[in-house]
């Protein structure tokens, strides 16, 4: 298993001086698993796998894998700049959470569509098909890949996924607030600085989300996790649907997974900030359980796969 | 008036060690007038960043007022809008004016940028700043002692870009982004547009002979005729191509320099950086 981190930012991508070692694009992450290429999320980072595609710099695919852990902006915005869209050889299978409201193909067609864009699907080369998932499934990509996925605690809910291989488990939850205070559904949350009553049942699903979050990391080598949030923000502003990194590592310390990644930063987090997150949740982690703050351009390996 | 550019680049913001002197922030350019008013125009990243320094005056006390001119509801003209803690300070006032769209009004578009399926915000209602939609007439009208004036030039059949033009006393600024120039009478409307302008502001990510032109429309030889035409006396190069880096910049304004010098024109080229602050 080879990973590649493209993009780290959350909420929207940051050009600044002050963030270039972490990173000012918003998610992407590229795993690789012998020919199998899964693409995690589509954010600004997209752009540069995609030129990286092109020029070479990484081995080329016959097939890309795009899971999108939702369709809010920060997840998207990347996609028509995917240079290899725009070739007709490429093969690209999309796959995002059911909705009601509108179907995933919709979903990106009008966000490529006039007014917002020039033009739509029909303006990409590539054999693109969707795929509905639901948020509590799971399925295999190749011989030797398996995809899980669960419910993350965020507005309208997200994804996150777990790529479990021979090679190595790679869990990925780039969007979730912890698994209390607020259950995240269809409807706004109205913050008023006051947390909302649960009802017994809300209570009770929150828990078994939670359960689920640490089943989708159990082991995993890898945990890529929101911290977009301060304690202060968390604090403040619950309704947005981020984790702080210490509840980031409450998840990881519960699954026993080998290495927390600290992901989605906050669009006002400076590389010196993130130095002492780092250096803070290092000195706080339980024995074992190592923590690192992803920075845009790190790769991490385990096994055979270049 | 002072323009103050918080975003450059376009199509898509370009974070990273290449773009660091030009900027690799999305649409959004500030213009203050003498009293204080505030126009913006376009809010692609640039916005935010704009919205993070505006917060230490009246807009972080609830008290501040803008006018935000869209020029067209692409994503690198708008993304930045929902972001910056500004627009949802309760109290705060945005007079946002744009062109609507065969498929909705301009509201309708800002709305459905924030529906759950793309954003957690949800809708237009839980933004805390008010929002004024006010819809754009071919008459000019005032913010203060500024006055805009906004022309409408056709993207395709379906999405219109408004052209602005921002005056103060004999001053004035002229912005045209992402026009695609599909006849010479296109570039003699907006060259009558911009007439006598103190400083154009004109898209141009691309070079006539470039081979690759994905993202958007207009090349630097464009903008020159326009600036010409217009016999405008400052013409910045804007909407910098995500592919394009700092060193090709500068190399692109010194072939263009010269090109200038060689024909002795008397227009001053530069080009549009972040940060970038002009007195008119």
């Amino acid at each position: 298993m080879h990973i590649r981190i493209w993009g780290t930012r959350g909420s929207y991508p940051v050009a600044r001086a002050e963030m270039l070692h972490y990173g000012g694009n918003t998610t992407c992450v590229e795993v690789r698993v012998g020919e199998t290429c899964i693409i995690l999320d589509a954010g600004s980072g997209i752009r540069l796998l995609g030129e990286a595609l092109i020029n070479g710099i990484v081995p080329p695919a016959a097939h890309f894998h795009l899971l999108i852990s939702h369709t809010h902006w920060d997840h998207i915005l990347g996609f028509p700049f995917f240079a290899p869209i725009y070739h007709a050889h490429t093969r690209l299978t999309v796959y995002g959470l059911q909705r009601t409201r509108s179907s995933l193909r919709m979903t990106i067609d009008n966000a490529l569509r006039v007014p917002l864009l020039p033009t739509g699907l029909e303006s990409i080369s590539a054999h693109i098909d969707f795929r509905e998932i639901t948020d509590d499934t799971c399925f295999d990509l190749g011989p030797d890949v398996l995809v899980t996925t669960a419910r993350a605690n965020h507005p309208y809910r997200a994804l996150g996924y777990r790529i479990e291989s021979p090679e190595g488990i790679l869990t990925f939850v780039p969007d979730t607030g912890p698994f209390h205070t607020i259950l995240f559904d269809e409807e706004f949350i109205v913050w008023k600085g006051v947390p909302p009553v649960l009802s017994a049942r809300e209570q009770t699903t929150l828990a078994h989300m939670q359960q689920a979050m640490i089943a989708l990391a159990r082991n995993a080598d890898w945990l890529i996790y929101d911290a977009q949030f301060t304690t202060s923000q968390y604090v403040q502003s619950p309704h947005w649907g981020h984790s702080t990194p210490a509840q980031a590592l409450e998840i990881g310390h519960a699954a026993g997974v080998h290495e927390v990644l600290l992901f989605h930063h906050d669009p006002h987090r400076t590389d010196t900030e993130l130095d002492i997150i780092e250096a803070t949740q290092q000195a706080l982690a339980p024995p074992g359980l190592q923590v690192r703050i992803a920075y845009e351009g790190m790769e991490l390996r385990r096994g055979t796969t270049v | 008036m002072k323009v103050r550019f918080w975003g450059v680049r376009g199509a898509i913001a370009t974070p990273g060690t290449d773009y660091l002197r030009y900027g690799g922030n999305t649409c959004c350019t500030a213009i203050t007038g003498a009293q204080g008013e505030l126009v913006v125009i376009d809010a692609g990243t640039g916005f935010c960043q704009l919205g993070d320094a505006l917060v230490h005056g009246p807009f972080g006390r609830g008290q501040g007022e803008m006018v935000l001119l869209i020029s067209h509801t692409h994503w690198d003209h708008l993304l930045g809008l929902p972001f910056p803690g500004i627009i949802h300070q309760p109290g705060n006032r945005f007079i946002i004016c744009g062109p609507d769209s065969a498929r909705g009004s301009l509201e309708a578009i800002c709305n459905g940028l924030l529906s759950p399926t793309y954003s957690p915000v949800y809708s237009l209602a839980n933004v805390g700043g008010e929002q004024i939609f006010q819809a754009l007439t071919s008459d000019p009208f005032r913010a203060g002692g500024l006055t805009i004036r906004a022309w409408p030039l056709a993207y395709d059949e379906a999405t219109s870009i408004r052209l602005y033009r921002i005056e103060e006393g004999t001053q004035s600024l002229v912005y045209i982004t992402d026009i695609n120039y599909t006849s010479p009478e296109l570039m003699d409307e907006a060259a009558t547009f911009a007439y006598g302008a103190t400083l154009l502001v004109h898209s141009a990510p691309y070079m006539r002979n470039e081979p690759i032109q994905r993202y958007g429309f207009c090349h630097v030889e464009d903008a020159l005729y326009v600036a010409l035409q217009a016999h405008v006396s400052r013409l910045l190069l804007f909407y910098h191509a995500p592919t394009r880096t700092d060193d090709q910049l500068d190399t692109l304004l010194a072939h263009y320099r010269a090109l200038l010098a060689s024909q002795q024109a008397t227009l001053h080229l530069d080009v549009a950086r972040e940060g970038l602050v002009i007195t008119l």
